[in-house]
């Protein structure tokens, strides 16, 4: 007779809402951590599937993703030209705000070199990629545009020809692919009193100031993405690059660190210990229940051995109430993430090996909890039946 | 008495340390009970009964003296108490002026569980748990939780959990304290019937006068003492 399943089954609704406070707790440990690696995995998006081996920034600076980066409109061409070189492509990324339908919108502009860049490191939801004529875009579907319509960007409309899915920055804001010369035009917008206080500014300075750089300042390329021949020495490439003077090369692998260990690191570290909290407040709920519910039959577990029972009758009693509230509530709290967490404005990721891990971590929780009630058990006497 | 010893103590003492001095709650009571007697125990509030209950059932042990059951030594100052756990088990069914049924299991449920415990199949211990209710006209209740059924019928179900395992004793404390006349005396004629049938002897302590007459002995404590006793025969 299993007498955990039967004192279960007595109470159902009591047991159904401690399993849903359980499963509320564990839901929100999944979520955190689904957040991270959501909020990890947006942020190496571009970084992990553009199919770069190299970047070229900006001297002196850590690229697009740290800090603002501009190289001269032919740098292309000058590293396509060093040896080990495969093929090179030009990239910008920046933040835009845009209407569309009558309400604001936001995305960020992600400028590819079409036709040099084919796509293949994205997939498409809907629709197709950049083909090589201007005004032409891929929205990401978490921008809220579909396949036909038209935004303005700058002074010019642009069609939306194909959909991403799940393409977003480390903000969580969706990406809008367009030709790096239409990103560049989009960049560059200014109202025309912006233009003529330039141009005033400009008259009769006869000398380039101090402090101005080698690279025109209008350009808006962040950086050239590189692709090394097979038996190119990066090392070597990097070198070559470097000694120009004008540019820093940085590694796919100095690119993610820099994302993750520098620009995400506060991020990353409130979350991991929004999870650490959460997971301690879980601890002590569900070891508190398990407690509880033992203490609440003391009078049994006297009766028990009163009757002569062993006392593993008592720890399966223990045990497996609070196996069986791990197991419902971890249950409950996995079908309620894949119910609500898509509908979160920000990715949360599910991955199984992090699934497993919370149920490892509630198993040890409910058998540390269970351990707790035992050991209290142990401590009442056959005859308190008669107190 | 007439068949042979089941209970036996000898001698047996218990003294309780309290802020006032020792108090000497048994002291030095000795007796015997046989197969299929029924003996009734009575005596005032504090007289000792519920103490002698304890140490005779092997909840606790004497300060001094000796619980022996079927010739068997297996109480005393320094036994271990855990280790009587598997002699309650078999040989010693208790019932109290409470039921005390679990009350997440049905009647069948709460006997079938004494059998389980004694490493009865589950199968088997429902089925003679019917068997057992039947025999106490529960049989139409079997199914029924505690809560739904009446006093008498919790503390019958609470018999004849006692009765499961078929021991050689049963410990009684005030079974019908809770009952009214005519369901204390039903109660009582089943232990009457249990030790006349079965030959197993039962002690019930009680300080309800209007069942004497089926006890074949009644046992006086007072002040820890057995004072006085006499014999009545049905």
């Amino acid at each position: 007779m299993n007498l955990a399943l039967k004192d279960t089954l007595h109470a159902p609704t009591r047991f159904a809402l401690t399993a849903l406070g359980v499963a509320f707790l564990v839901m929100a440990v999944i979520g955190m951590i689904g957040l991270y690696r959501g909020i990890v995995e947006d942020a190496l998006l571009i970084i992990d599937r553009i199919d770069a081996d190299l970047w070229v920034v900006q001297g002196e600076r850590a690229g697009p993703f740290a800090e603002g980066s501009a190289v001269a409109a032919d740098m292309d061409r000058r590293v396509e030209g060093v040896p080990g070189v495969a093929d090179v492509r030009r990239f910008t990324q920046f933040s835009q705000q845009f209407s569309f339908a009558g309400a604001p919108h936001r995305a960020t502009v992600t400028g590819v070199d079409v036709p040099r860049d084919d796509g293949r490191w994205l997939s498409l939801a809907e629709g197709r990629w950049l083909g090589g004529s201007r005004y032409e875009a891929v929205a990401d579907g978490s921008t809220g545009l579909k396949v036909g319509d038209r935004i303005q960007l700058a002074r010019d409309v642009y069609t939306v020809v194909g959909l991403t899915r799940h393409m977003v920055d480390s903000a969580g804001d969706g990406l809008l692919f367009v030709g790096i010369n239409d990103a560049a035009v989009i960049a560059r917008r200014r109202t025309s009193e912006e233009i003529h206080l330039a141009r005033a500014a400009g008259t009769g300075t006869s000398a380039v100031s101090a402090d101005a750089s080698s690279v025109a300042q209008d350009s808006k390329i962040s950086a050239v993405l590189v692709r090394l021949d097979p038996a190119a020495d990066p090392a070597r490439v990097i070198a070559v690059i470097q000694r120009w003077g004008d540019v820093r090369v940085m590694t796919t692998g100095e690119q993610r660190d820099l994302m993750l260990n520098a620009r995400l690191w506060k991020l990353r570290l409130q979350i991991l210990t929004f999870t650490g909290m959460i997971l301690v407040i879980t601890a002590i709920v569900v070891s508190l229940i398990v407690y509880t519910m033992t203490i609440e039959k003391l009078h049994e577990i006297a009766l028990l051995k009163l009757m002569g029972a062993r006392e593993s009758v008592v720890v399966r009693l223990i045990g497996q109430q609070a196996a069986l509230i791990g197991i419902a509530g971890y249950a409950l709290a996995v079908v309620l993430a894949w119910m609500i967490f898509p509908l979160f404005p920000r990715r949360v990721v599910m991955l199984p090996p992090d699934l497993a891990q919370i149920a490892l971590v509630l198993a040890l929780v409910c058998a540390a909890a269970a351990w707790v009630g035992i050991v209290r058990a142990s401590q009442v006497e056959a005859r308190e039946v008669l107190s | 008495m007439s068949g042979p010893s089941v209970l036996s103590v000898r001698s047996l003492t218990r003294h309780y340390a309290t802020g006032a001095g020792p108090v000497r709650a048994l002291d030095g009571v000795s007796l015997d009970v046989a197969a299929g007697e029924l003996v009734g125990i009575f005596g005032p509030s504090g007289s000792g009964k519920s103490t002698f209950l304890m140490l005779a059932g092997l909840l606790e042990n004497p300060t001094s003296g000796e619980v022996w059951l079927a010739g068997q030594r297996v109480s005393h100052a320094g036994a271990d108490l855990d280790a009587l756990r598997e002699i309650r088990r078999r040989r010693i069914g208790f019932v109290f002026q409470k039921a005390n049924l679990i009350p997440f299991l049905s009647a069948v449920e709460n006997v079938a569980l004494a059998l389980e415990i004694a490493d009865v199949a589950p199968a088997d211990a429902r089925a003679h748990g019917r068997r057992l209710l039947a025999a106490l006209d529960l049989a139409h209740r079997a199914e029924s939780l505690p809560a739904r059924l009446s006093g008498g019928e919790q503390q019958r179900v609470a018999v004849v959990r006692a009765l499961a395992n078929a021991p050689p004793l049963i410990l009684a404390d005030e079974p019908t304290a809770a009952l009214d006349r005519v369901r204390g005396r039903q109660v009582m004629e089943i232990f009457r019937r249990i030790a006349a049938a079965h030959g197993t002897a039962v002690v019930v302590i009680t300080h309800d006068p209007r069942s004497t007459d089926l006890f074949d002995r009644i046992v006086h404590f007072e002040d820890g003492r057995m004072c006085a006793g006499k014999v009545e025969q049905d």
